[in-house]
């Protein structure tokens, strides 16, 4: 455990949630998601073993994509609405956090695997 | 739902927290305690694993005068009895209990009873037909019996033929979240630690006690664990202890069997609740963990209904007095966010276990997660409707096994 990373990063993750939080171009159904994104990249990651610029730059990233996904995601649910009426609308808004489940898992498991050393599985008879 | 997300949570940290710690003990010069042991192997048509099994049997360290292995031969049709005879007539230690078409087939439960009345050991062990130990499991799981409040113990499960396919390689993922973090944490936190019904031991004089394994349940192994911790045992987790198995390899078979764990843990639930909530024997954190225990197969139930209310409720305004029930929807929608810590868990299972590739396919778990939404559901249903028409249909399905892809074993 990286206490010293953990702390860093719960500051750092703290910082980008509160600008989220007061910045009005980003939707409501994308602040949740990117907070608790936050939270838990930063308290399952930073412990690891790895260099702290590598983790921060992941986390910066994880953002970056968060923000993009949920904006495109917006904007394809904005348009479905204005075709197919509101009906889209209430779909999107509640299939929101499974939407984010896909980024947020993938993020998260791709940069595992840029902390984790590769090894052979021992066999059974040693 | 939104109490799971803290408890994935904190059994991952938890985990990565013991990561360090080895529990290997059982090493030369620290057995102390060695006990007579039977080992139950319960088997229906399982002619393409047996042989496996029996032969792994042959070559634990175990003092082999100290040991019996009964091998139950469950009204098989194909050749398990005959190969499990062969191995009766090479090992005076092993023997072979065949049951008739008549009154075998029915479940595991039941074999396991017939099983256990020929046990003559101090402690049993419990071995599926598909299942690969270690050559000292018997010394590492008996050790942990020196301590009289232990009632059972279990060893960890690792996947056997995890590169044969994409189902494989899931369950093998869903095992590392299980066992490398879930079981583990549990035990370190003084929680509930599950008996998993296979790779691992228990007292047999407990099993006597309690008049045996209970038949109508499904999950005979969730039920035991209940049934010990109320009466005041424990059950110790030893991650080093590895057993490796087969999963299954087909989406059907995924199906079924995790269709019986979802039933099977519903009937527990249904059981053991309410004694886990008035329990003497039990500690508060012990109770919570319990209750989250029994009702987690119950959870992607509430995801479903909260997709499927969501929608006309959007359309709905509700007036003030339902603005209570309107926060409904959102917290179970971003419980959903909850439910997906498991995927936390098994990424820091692989990242414990150095397994980079496999991480890879963290993601693919979304579609067993959906899967287990209709299966849990599924279940539900149907046990809701055998408890109306109180008729027990509760047919035990049996996984196939087919004995390829034993990538750790070398031949």
């Amino acid at each position: 455990m990286r206490a010293s990373h953990v702390v860093l990063g719960l500051l750092l993750g703290t910082s980008i949630s509160c600008t989220f939080l007061f910045f009005p171009f980003i939707g409501e159904e994308a602040i949740f998601p990117l907070i608790m994104f936050n939270f838990f990249f930063v308290s399952l990651t930073f412990p690891l073993d790895g260099t702290l610029q590598r983790k921060i730059c992941m986390l910066l990233i994880g953002n970056i994509i968060g923000l993009l996904w949920n904006h495109i995601f917006s904007l394809f649910a904005n348009a479905a609405c204005s075709y197919f009426g509101e009906f889209c609308n209430a779909l999107f808004i509640i299939m929101n956090p499974f939407l984010n489940l896909f980024w947020i898992v993938s993020f998260w498991s791709m940069s595992l695997t840029l902390l984790t050393t590769p090894k052979i599985r021992r066999r059974t008879e040693s | 739902m939104a109490s799971y997300l803290m408890r994935h949570y904190i059994f991952t940290l938890t985990a990565l927290r013991r990561a360090k710690k080895s529990q290997r003990r059982a090493t030369k010069g620290n057995i102390a305690y060695q006990p007579v042991v039977s080992i139950l192997i319960p088997a229906r048509n399982e002619e393409r694993v047996i042989g496996r099994i029996l032969r792994r049997m042959t070559e634990l360290t175990y003092p082999k005068d100290k040991m019996q292995i009964i091998v139950i031969d469950d009204a098989s049709t194909d050749a398990t009895g005959r190969i499990a005879e062969e191995y009766s007539k090479l090992h005076g230690h092993i023997e072979v209990i065949h049951r008739s078409k008549k009154e075998g087939g029915i479940g595991k439960a039941a074999a396991l009873n017939v099983g256990s009345k020929h046990a003559e050991g101090e402690i049993i062990v419990c071995f599926d037909a598909d299942y690969y130990p270690q050559r000292e499991i018997l010394e590492e799981l008996t050790m942990e019996f020196a301590d009289p409040k232990v009632g059972a113990v279990q060893g960890r499960i690792i996947v056997l033929n995890e590169p044969k396919n994409i189902v494989t390689r899931l369950v093998a993922l869903e095992r590392i979240g299980g066992y490398r973090i879930d079981q583990l944490a549990r035990d370190s936190l003084g929680l509930i630690t599950q008996f998993g019904g296979t790779a691992g031991a228990f007292r047999r004089s407990l099993l006597e006690g309690l008049g045996g394994w209970d038949e109508s349940i499904l999950a005979e192994d969730t039920d035991l664990t209940f049934r010990l911790y109320l009466m005041g045992y424990k059950i110790p987790y030893l991650y080093d202890t590895e057993c490796y198995e087969e999963a299954v390899e087909s989406w059907h078979a995924y199906w079924k069997q995790r269709y019986r764990w979802a039933k099977g843990h519903m009937q527990c639930a249904f059981k053991h609740l309410t004694s886990v909530l008035k329990s003497k024997n039990l500690s508060l954190k012990e109770k919570i963990d319990g209750f989250l225990l029994l009702n987690i197969y119950f959870m992607p139930v509430f995801v479903l209904l909260s997709w499927i209310t969501g929608i006309p409720l959007f359309f709905l305004h509700p007036p003030q007095w339902f603005s209570f029930f309107w926060a409904f929807i959102p917290i179970s929608l971003y419980s959903f966010v909850g439910n997906f810590a498991p995927f936390f868990e098994v990424g820091i299972g692989t990242y414990l276990d150095n397994r980079n590739r496999a991480q890879w396919l963290i993601p693919l778990l979304i579609f067993t997660f959906l899967l287990n939404i209709f299966i849990c559901t599924k279940a539900l249903v149907d046990l809701t409707i055998s408890k109306i028409i109180r008729r027990n249909n509760n047919q035990w399905i049996k996984t196939p096994h087919s004995g390829n892809g034993n990538t750790y074993i070398k031949n």
